[in-house]
């Protein structure tokens, strides 16, 4: 009787330590607190019903590769969850994340995906980034409301860090305003089942950073456009992108 | 009888109670404990610059507010802290070839960070929301830490405490952070 006991209480101790090092939170490293990222919702209470997520949004790791929000791991499933009512935030076609790092991994990339479309990636060369990062994004002509996905690309082991950030894009407001002239109708006609292809050798007299005024004309990978409002251009503005600015001739 | 015990003795340890033989002092310590405690001093210590700071310049009052609020509670913290390690004759930084000393220079806030912000003519706010974000979470994960492995009952109430504390904190930043 006695033994058992002790063998109980050991194996007890081994089940201890075994939950030990699977709760201890470690692995924890960044994520994207504004726009807010799903598991930044979850942490400041937004979104109730995370979970675990709530003490530890910087702990979204998995192997790099994944288009899952939650990196395609067994823990945080609730951020793939897209019947949850995510909120998503209103932005323009330019969108300014900001990361919060707990952890300063050298950093090979970072990439931004709409769906399958890499809408921007930032090659950090192996640098270690400062306790907090922001990036520009471009848009790249998708409207409406979409689920922008970030990964944060560790140059040192095989791992990223996932952070998906749900927006309404085009609604008005926005995050941070186009640095020119923005569109007076946001580009809402085009049909958001049909992502641009992602950066496409583009040929033409079009150049982002020139400014045109309405009625000019150019030509993008063969086709000509006339500009619909007058703007400076930037990438992800590509005519074929944003028909608010610039219609087929 | 003795099963009962025995599912007991498990239920305890599953829910994170470890449960102390009899023969040990009632109020026996770990090595987490300990850990926890040089590794909060050290965040505070750390972090008390920063507080100080966006109390004084922050222009969102709310922001000033909390990051004063949080000044005081690091205040109160770091004495329970002190004293406990002082009592277990423990010293009161992590020693060198600890986890955290070698895995630090990754989670610490840096004078870098905090010379940043000082010179910042404008951001003040997002930045500082954002370092402070950073910190607490470290912050966060400390007392997690001790939550899930410490052994001295004061010691794991502290770190329920604190856990609530930055965990508000959080939250408020992180609505802040959304709303601008």
């Amino acid at each position: 009787m006695r033994r058992k006991f002790v063998l109980a209480v050991l194996s007890a101790g081994a089940l201890a330590a075994s939950l030990f090092v699977a709760v201890t939170p470690a692995q924890a490293h960044g994520y994207i607190s504004s726009p807010p990222s799903r598991q930044a919702n979850c942490a400041s209470g937004a979104v109730s019903g995370c979970g675990d997520i709530v003490y530890e949004p910087q702990s979204v790791e998995a192997p790099k590769g994944s288009t899952q929000c939650n990196g395609g791991g067994s823990r945080f499933a609730v951020l793939n969850d897209n019947s949850k009512n995510w909120p998503a935030a209103s932005v323009g076609q330019t969108v300014t994340f900001n990361w919060v790092l707990t952890a300063r991994h050298s950093t090979s990339t970072w990439e931004y995906f709409i769906g399958g479309t890499l809408l921007a990636s930032f090659n950090d060369g192996g640098a270690q980034p400062g306790a907090t990062k922001q990036h520009t994004v471009s848009m790249r002509g998708f409207t409406g409301r979409q689920t922008v996905l970030a990964r944060w690309n560790i140059a040192d082991t095989t791992n990223a860090f996932y952070s998906c950030v749900d927006l309404n894009i085009g609604g008005g407001g926005g995050s941070t305003p186009p640095p020119t002239t923005p569109p007076t109708t946001p580009p809402t006609t085009r049909p958001p089942t049909t992502p641009p292809t992602t950066t496409p050798p583009a040929t033409g007299t079009w150049r982002a950073g020139t400014a045109y005024a309405v009625g000019s004309t150019v030509t993008y990978n063969g086709v000509t456009y006339r500009c619909r409002q007058a703007h400076t251009a930037i990438a992800g503005w590509e005519p074929p992108n944003v028909p608010a600015l610039w219609e087929r001739v | 009888m003795g099963t009962r015990l025995i599912a007991l003795v498990l239920l305890l340890v599953v829910s994170g109670c470890t449960p102390r033989p009899e023969t040990t002092p009632a109020q026996a310590n770990n090595a987490t404990d300990v850990m926890f405690l040089q590794m909060g001093l050290a965040q505070i210590d750390e972090g008390d610059d920063l507080a100080t700071l966006v109390a004084q310049r922050a222009e969102d009052p709310a922001l000033r507010t909390l990051a004063t609020d949080l000044g005081g509670q690091w205040r109160e913290e770091d004495g329970t802290m002190r004293r406990w390690l002082l009592g277990w004759q423990q010293p009161l930084t992590p020693g060198p070839g600890t986890d955290h000393a070698g895995h630090g220079h990754l989670h610490t806030l840096r004078p870098a960070d905090l010379a940043d912000l000082k010179s910042r003519k404008s951001d003040f706010d997002r930045t500082a929301v954002g370092l402070l974000l950073s910190h607490l979470g470290n912050c966060v994960e400390t007392s997690r830490m001790e939550s899930a492995g410490g052994a001295y009952p004061p010691a794991r109430a502290l770190a329920r405490t604190i856990t609530e504390r930055r965990q508000s904190q959080v939250r408020a930043l992180l609505t802040m952070a959304a709303s601008g």
